[in-house]
């Protein structure tokens, strides 16, 4: 993994650079509340610590420079799931575990590892962190376009908004008309018709 | 709500000594203390009936007094100005929806939902899909696209027309919808729809044996619950 982390040089070539130590530590810390969050063998605690690994996820998207991301994470996966899943888990019965962990189950966690390799055999072909040659990042026709335009196109400076909200604004309209739906579908299920 | 643990499982314990036969291991029950036996003063037994367990906590309520008012300003700073920072509508919306989650769990859900009306959840959330599709059929009723901001009849129309969407638009549809989704699913199933209400819902899963779930059928359980097992909190009344 050390090797795919690089960041743009001074004269915009990619290079492998250290691992900082913030970076290296929200690593560690996404990977472990993940692996806990997996194991733990209370619910309630489990969804505990996939807050945590939602907060480590938001910051370590802002250390990658994509606050808008980092700020959904934050708001949605650490705070509004975590409360859902709370308020849903305060509606049963909580069982008394003796163990902490639950007991490894192989075929799954030898399932998983497959995966995890198929995925790192693909590392190789991905774009350093950073790379002014990526593809995401150089391709003239959509992001640079984007970047370069829509200050005229749109006069607003957060091109992350003016996709979504003009240039893509359509879509959204729908993303925001499933939001809706979704309040409706909760209310259905639930057999009510109030919120509140 | 880690910081209200103990004052929770003493509070159980001390108070509930004659019914701690009815679960094992009364102390370790946790924060949520959802798997108390019910009790026959009626104090818990109505907060049962909200669904929703509270414990009101000094350190909770002060915390979110502090806390409060700056969030809430973050969330509509960040919904107000996404066209020239991070965030947006959604994020934004989010945020608000994550404010009145605090309030309801420093301050207790009923009185969270009393205090913010229903008619204001669903005006956020009716409205903000409203102005959303307004916005969109302006230009069209003038001869043009869906969403085509340019023809908005207002100065610098493309820029304000995408603000007044994630404002008045995606951000009241977010915040409206969530916290929406937070209070019926605090209130869980209704009892005129069909199913069981909450508590005679937890009874029916619970105990297994019960096949129409009415709650006056709690006293016919006391025979039937199973003592130790996960039942027996929910159908172990005396």
């Amino acid at each position: 993994m050390t090797g795919a982390l690089a960041s743009a040089g001074p004269l915009g070539a990619p290079v492998v650079a250290q691992v900082t130590a913030i970076e290296a530590s929200l690593f560690v810390f996404v990977v472990l509340t993940a692996l806990f969050t997996a194991l733990a063998r209370d619910v309630l605690a489990a969804v505990i610590i996939f807050g945590a690994y939602s907060l480590g996820m938001a910051a370590l998207y802002t250390f990658y420079r994509a606050p808008d991301v980092a700020m959904t994470e934050a708001a949605i996966s650490a705070g509004v799931t975590t409360v859902l899943l709370l308020l849903t888990l305060a509606k049963t019965t909580r069982l008394d575990h003796e163990a902490a962990f639950e007991s490894v189950n192989l075929p799954a966690a030898g399932a998983a590892g497959l995966l995890f390799a198929g995925l790192m055999l693909t590392m190789g072909d991905i774009p350093a962190v950073g790379s002014a040659d990526a593809p995401i990042w150089s391709n003239p026709d959509v992001t640079q376009w984007y970047i370069a335009e829509t200050y005229a196109e749109t006069h607003v400076e957060n091109t992350v908004m003016a996709v979504l909200a003009a240039f893509r604004g359509f879509d959204t309209f729908g993303e925001a008309v499933v939001v809706f739906a979704a309040g409706i579908a909760a209310l259905i299920v639930l057999h009510r018709e109030v919120f509140a | 709500m880690s910081g209200s643990d103990s004052g929770v499982d003493t509070d159980a314990a001390d108070t509930d000594a004659a019914d701690t036969d009815a679960v094992s291991k009364p102390a370790t029950d946790g924060g949520f203390g959802r798997d108390r036996p019910p009790r026959s003063d009626g104090r818990l037994d109505s907060e049962r009936r909200q669904g929703t367990p509270y414990t009101e906590s000094q350190v909770i309520m002060s915390t979110v007094k502090i806390v409060t008012p700056f969030a809430f300003t973050y969330g509509l700073f960040v919904t107000f100005h996404g066209g020239g920072s991070p965030g947006g509508g959604f994020q934004g919306g989010a945020i608000v929806a994550a404010v009145v989650f605090m309030i309801a769990f420093a301050f207790g859900i009923e009185a969270t939902r009393q205090w913010l009306a229903n008619t204001v959840v669903v005006a956020l959330a009716v409205g903000g899909a409203l102005v959303f599709a307004g916005i969109g059929l302006v230009p069209v009723a003038l001869g043009g696209a869906f969403l085509q901001y340019e023809l908005l009849p207002i100065p610098d129309p493309v820029k304000y027309g995408m603000e007044g969407v994630e404002i008045l638009g995606i951000g009241t549809i977010v915040a409206g919808v969530l916290m929406g989704l937070f209070f019926v699913l605090a209130k869980g199933f209704s009892d005129a729809g069909g199913f069981a209400d909450a508590d005679a819902f937890d009874d029916e899963v619970g105990d297994g044996t019960d096949g129409d779930g009415e709650p006056t059928d709690a006293e016919s359980l006391d025979g039937e619950s199973n003592p130790g097992g996960p039942a027996a909190a929910d159908g172990g009344e005396p």
